[in-house]
């Protein structure tokens, strides 16, 4: 008798430690990717604040002897040459991210509901070209399309990367919207229709509202997209003043090779916009992917 | 005479199917408009290049691109690429660069979303640090690893050589056998969040109850991971790792930014290597002749990608 409870308790007690393994390698594990993730972005911080000559010794002073914001003032001064270009890549890239993000939604929107709602002919097929689209990688489409800008003339302008941006944020946006409107009951929509409103208002009312999430979610993945976006602004920007800030940080720092803080420091400025943008939405973000692309 | 008739038949339903489809197109006329502006943009910008880099890929020319004296060579540039070395060892780079990047983010951003899966205090902001490498610019994060490689003052090395496990500091990513790994480390930074956040999302669709009842049952945690929750997030994983792997393998700010191919091509995989071609020693033929090749391996990945969703999408209605 005793025997039999000794041997019940001896397996529960072995079963639980089992699943506490599991959890203690859980933890063990988001350990080791908390520091993969976050140790080069501290180390970029930490020698943001150094001074050129601090930074560049050997052994490396782990933390600052005499932190510094001297990098920083830099870049934000108007009155030297170095923070005038960096304010400027700035403003550039906020306009060309701002107009693509715009624009997405303008014309993500009204497919992407095409696409869930009706049913024309040739619906697949023009869903899976648009689909498509994310297979190509951007180097395929530099030549001609260098060749196409400078046909409009519109090489030299943000024009020809708004336009380019558009297309590569498009695919997703109009997937992600697809799913969200696929959710949203038809019988809503039919309902407004008999209480006397247009197809238009019953769209503008009714499902717009209720697809914001995935809206929001659609925004930030284009402004994202455009604010890091780098090969095509490479090729088709040559004036310094056009730049925008990842090929401008570039240009700037192929010039001083040595400036390690100057260029954390531009890393870092670089970054704040998008990952607090990105931190503030996020929720709309994952819960778009959950209701648009993975649960179809 | 019924032969006739039949074959006559058999010409109007074909006619008559054929008017159903205008008929049909025009009756949806309205539709159209909404998917208009999308496939305007995508037909500029993608169907012309496309059309403009297979003509091109059929010449000589020179540099500068005055295309007007472009010389037609038929098929040189392709033998040219398949006979050279250089094709072999940049395809070699890119198979272990897509795949050992593919593997890897994938493997960690899922390990990482069934670990933060459970809720306990932080987990918002733990998840929320984990995502940050993949929102940041590829250029800021080449720079960021390009000083942690740095071969005089960079931390790697440093800690390396305090540890009493180096005499000095290696050089990464300037030497032949090591660059490769070192940028699929930073590649996988900066990835494997994507990865986290799909099947984050996809463990969220995974039914409550089936868990429960499968420990009900006695299954252990091992087996209601592999019976319950992997069979429910297969679709996912599909469309994540054919996702990865296209972005992997068209990857090129990491590369381009960190090495540029160096040293002696060891970090050279396709995309940069075509961007050398074309704009750095303006051999615009054999370029666009290595986009066609891309092309092609491309659309078989996009055949399976394509199969993946409408997989999907095929369910969906059943259900």
């Amino acid at each position: 008798m005793s025997t039999v409870s000794e041997t019940n308790s001896r397996g529960h007690s072995a079963r639980r430690l089992r699943i506490d393994g599991w959890r203690w390698g859980g933890r063990a594990f988001l350990v080791f990717m908390l520091l993969y993730t976050a140790l080069p972005m501290i180390w970029m911080l930490l020698t943001s604040i150094k001074s050129g000559f601090a930074a560049m010794q050997f052994p490396p002073q782990w933390w600052p002897d005499q932190p510094t914001l001297d990098s920083y003032q830099k870049l934000l001064d108007p009155q030297n040459s170095v923070g005038q270009d960096f304010l400027r890549f700035f403003w550039n890239s906020l306009i060309v991210s701002t107009a693509t993000t715009i624009l997405s939604v303008i014309v993500a929107v009204p497919a992407a509901y095409a696409f869930s709602r009706f049913t024309f002919p040739g619906r697949n097929f023009l869903f899976f070209a648009v689909l498509l689209r994310n297979m190509f990688p951007a180097v395929i489409f530099l030549v001609p399309l260098f060749i196409l800008m400078r046909a409009i003339g519109l090489v030299n302008t943000h024009g020809s990367l708004v336009l380019t941006y558009l297309t590569f944020g498009l695919p997703l946006a109009i997937w992600l919207l697809k799913g969200f409107y696929d959710n949203i009951p038809v019988q809503l929509e039919q309902a407004a229709r008999i209480d006397g409103a247009t197809r238009f208002q019953a769209f503008m009312l009714i499902v717009m509202p209720l697809s914001t999430p995935g809206i929001i979610a659609t925004a930030i993945y284009s402004f994202i997209g455009a604010w890091n976006e780098y090969i095509y602004a490479y090729t088709f920007l040559s004036k310094n003043e056009q730049l925008t800030l990842p090929v401008g940080i570039q240009r700037f720092f192929s010039e001083n090779t040595t400036d390690f803080p100057g260029l954390m420091a531009a890393s870092f400025m670089m970054s704040v916009p998008v990952v607090v943008l990105f931190l503030l939405l996020q929720r709309y973000f994952v819960r778009a992917l959950t209701e648009g692309a993975v649960k179809h | 005479m019924t032969t006739v008739s039949g074959k006559a038949e058999a010409r109007r339903t074909l006619q008559s199917a054929r008017s159903d489809v205008l008929r049909k197109m025009w009756e949806h006329r309205a539709d159209y408009a909404y998917v208009l502006p999308a496939i305007a943009v995508m037909l500029i910008v993608i169907a012309y290049p496309i059309y403009y880099t297979i003509e091109l890929s059929f010449f000589n020319t020179p540099p500068g691109l005055q295309l007007r004296d472009k010389i037609f060579v038929g098929f040189n540039n392709y033998t040219a690429i398949l006979t050279s070395g250089v094709f072999w060892q940049v395809t070699f780079n890119t198979l272990i660069w897509t795949v050992a990047s593919t593997f890897f983010s994938f493997v960690l951003g899922f390990a990482a979303a069934l670990a933060l899966h459970r809720d306990f205090v932080g987990r918002g902001v733990l998840r929320a640090i984990l995502i940050i490498p993949w929102v940041i610019s590829a250029v800021a994060a080449s720079y960021i690893w390009k000083w942690i490689y740095h071969s005089d003052f960079g931390i790697i090395g440093a800690i390396l050589v305090e540890l009493g496990w180096a005499e000095r500091p290696p050089n990464f990513i300037d030497s032949v056998s090591t660059v490769l790994p070192s940028l699929i480390v930073v590649n996988i930074w900066r990835e494997f969040p994507f990865a986290m956040i799909m099947m984050t999302a996809g463990l969220q669709t995974v039914p409550e109850q089936l868990l429960r009842a499968a420990k009900v049952d006695g299954a252990n945690a091992w087996q209601r991971f592999w019976h319950v929750t992997f069979p429910h997030l297969r679709n996912v994983s599909t469309v994540t790792i054919l996702l990865l792997a296209v972005a992997n393998f068209n990857s090129f700010i990491i590369p381009w930014i960190m090495t540029g191919g160096g040293p002696s091509n060891a970090s050279h995989i396709w995309i940069t290597h075509i961007y050398e071609l074309a704009f750095g020693r303006q051999r615009w033929g054999v370029a666009s002749a290595y986009s066609v090749l891309l092309f092609i391996i491309l659309m078989t990945l996009g055949y399976f990608y394509v199969r993946a969703l409408s997989g999907n999408e095929r369910k969906d209605d059943s259900a």
